[in-house]
């Protein structure tokens, strides 16, 4: 790599950037969807791409684990014959915010123990993802302070803030020098622009505060006491159980395993697709048994999946406060809402602050 | 492997979704493999009166003579597949059943209704017993062909039994509530691949509401959207009046 860790990219050279850039792999980036939405597309020209966006409809996830994705391909011809499938070619995301590059570092994590996925890990290992930076908050409904999303932490190639006339890119790996060396839009960046830099940062701290009134660290702890709360049952009067919710997820990686015969009736695939614990039949078992029968137990069970559960398997939140869950709630279900409540229902602890 | 015997049969409805089946393009080579038709009155002239091994419904039961036809059927079919929202739910006949039947008969026959005896809509579950269904208006081909290699291998076809809000997320739609369209996807059971909502238009309900629909719930969202609440019970008995007898215990 090189030494120059930081480059400039001005915006009158963006469009040329993006057209090279898509000539080097297949390059996906914010583009608008419906009139409210966007979504990660292909794309070929900057044109395309809509810039500034709220986070997409489904996040970059569908890139390292695709809504339905088939695992082999069985031939009951050949003494039950069963073969891996070959998985896609390489990619570039760009314009990933910092809530999904979180969303990523945490199902890389899920992905990586083993047994490994290593589906998963093939795509990943294909995907060179350059970041973008949210000079403001997106709407209402993020909460990336709070699970400290909303400032860089590592997980992309390339991470690209908008100064201005210009972008600052930081280089974070090899793949991202890459970048730099076969596009060559690129110049170093001089001190001054480091100092916007940091001026935009030292803005943005005081911009993106706490959006609940609580002290994370002590999130588990709430949750710890909080299983019984009424909440939940609160929860339990609006959810319609549509789902939308764990689909939009960046860090929900549940997913169900079906066979698919051809209609030679001998050969067929695998394939997995997501899956949502949201839904009734998620929980149930042979014989009708059904763990979490109720709205409540599901939603419960989709909040402790966030705050609880992974934070004392990975020492991480699965929450990465993009706010897609809250925004796509049919029954205006807000995360923060949620949490604010578990703080006042929490009574006198640590938490309050 | 011996073709099982297969016929296609329709009750009241439009025949649409065996147009499906005669639409199907290539695939229809490979089904054709697969069967020995004797009988689908919409693509054949030659009829067939033996045993079955596969029976496919299209239509709802809403007259005295169906109710016999389906029961005779019923006897002479290994495997009946209920075919279409008018088999699987009663379909848009439904809608019969929220009229007196004596103003329904003279609204259509007038004088000659008396030569006209019918009867309530029922979807054909609800008049004989049914092994497989391919919910949809019309059917969506991928789920009747996965329907079809479940019946021939002999093991259970499920249908999603969770709202059609799944797919479309996964497809990556824009919720159609966030352009302040109602539509029916949180209620409805998936399986369709939110074939409309991917193609521009709205869900009907087409495929029957899921085992337990959230009613309150629903109701809380509509009023959130200041959807009237009747606009929205006669969105959903277009399709699925039917469900009522189901509610009253068969």
């Amino acid at each position: 790599m090189h030494d120059i860790q930081y480059y400039l990219l001005k915006k009158r050279a963006f469009s040329g950037f993006i057209s090279r850039l898509a000539k080097v792999q297949p390059l996906a980036a914010p583009v608008r969807r419906g009139e409210k939405n966007y979504a990660f597309e292909l794309v070929t020209s900057a044109n395309e791409i809509s810039l500034p966006y709220i986070p997409t409809i489904l996040p970059p996830k569908k890139y390292f684990f695709p809504q339905r994705e088939v695992l082999l391909e069985f031939d009951t011809r050949r003494g039950l014959h069963a073969g891996p499938v070959g998985v896609a070619g390489p990619m570039t995301i760009f314009g990933v915010h910092t809530c999904d590059l979180a969303g990523i570092q945490c199902l890389n994590m899920v992905f990586s123990v083993r047994p490994r996925d290593h589906n998963y890990l093939i795509r990943k290992r294909k995907i060179t993802i350059i970041g973008l930076e949210c000079n403001d908050y997106c709407d209402e409904h993020a909460n990336c302070a709070l699970v400290n999303a909303s400032l860089p932490s590592g997980g992309y190639d390339l991470f690209f803030t908008d100064l201005g006339d210009y972008f600052i890119v930081h280089v974070n790996t090899q793949a991202g020098d890459d970048i730099i060396d076969a596009v060559k839009q690129f110049q170093p960046a001089k001190e001054a622009n480091l100092q916007d830099l940091a001026a935009l940062r030292e803005r943005k701290r005081v911009v993106f505060r706490n959006e609940v009134a609580l002290d994370q660290r002590f999130l588990p702890a709430l949750f710890d006491i909080s299983f019984d709360g009424p909440v939940w049952k609160d929860l339990d009067e609006r959810c319609l159980a549509c789902g939308n919710c764990t689909q939009v997820c960046p860090t929900c990686y549940c997913f169900d395993i079906r066979d698919e015969l051809n209609l030679d009736m001998a050969t067929g695939v695998r394939y997995r697709v997501w899956d949502s614990c949201q839904t009734e039949p998620f929980a149930k078992v042979a014989g009708g048994e059904n763990f979490r029968k109720s709205r409540l137990a599901r939603q419960r069970h989709r909040y402790y999946r966030k705050f609880s559960y992974p934070f004392a398997k990975f020492f991480r939140f699965f929450c990465t406060g993009c706010g897609r869950c809250s925004r796509a709630c049919m029954a205006g279900i807000k995360l923060k809402e949620t949490l604010t409540s578990l703080i006042s229902q929490g009574g006198e602890g640590p938490w309050k602050r | 492997m011996k073709r099982p015997k297969t016929a296609f049969f329709d009750f009241a409805c439009c025949e649409g979704c065996q147009l499906q089946v005669a639409n199907m393009g290539d695939t229809l080579l490979e089904v054709m493999g697969l069967i020995d038709l004797v009988e689908f009155r919409e693509v054949m002239s030659e009829k067939w009166d033996g045993d079955l091994d596969i029976a496919v419904i299209e239509g709802s039961i809403t007259d005295l003579h169906a109710t016999e036809r389906i029961k005779a059927i019923r006897k002479r079919s290994k495997v009946l597949i209920a075919y279409g929202s008018c088999a699987t739910i009663g379909g848009v006949n439904g809608m019969k059943n929220s009229f007196d039947l004596d103003e329904v008969g003279d609204c259509v026959y007038g004088e000659g209704r008396w030569f006209f005896p019918t009867e309530q809509t029922r979807a054909i579950h609800q008049v004989v017993p049914v092994e497989y269904a391919v919910n949809g208006c019309p059917v969506y081909i991928p789920e009747f062909l996965s329907v079809l290699t479940a019946a021939l291998q002999g093991i259970p076809y499920a249908v999603p039994d969770y709202a059609v809000c799944i797919e479309c997320r996964m497809n990556e739609n824009e919720c159609l509530y966030d352009r302040g369209i109602t539509c029916l996807g949180p209620v409805t059971r998936a399986g369709c691949n939110s074939w409309c909502v991917n193609n521009g238009n709205l869900c009907y309900g087409c495929r029957g509401m899921v085992s337990s629909p959230y009613v309150k719930g629903m109701k809380q969202v509509l009023e959130k959207h200041h959807v009237p609440i009747d606009f929205v019970v006669n969105k959903m008995d277009m399709y699925n009046k039917c469900r009522e007898l189901d509610r009253n215990g068969r």
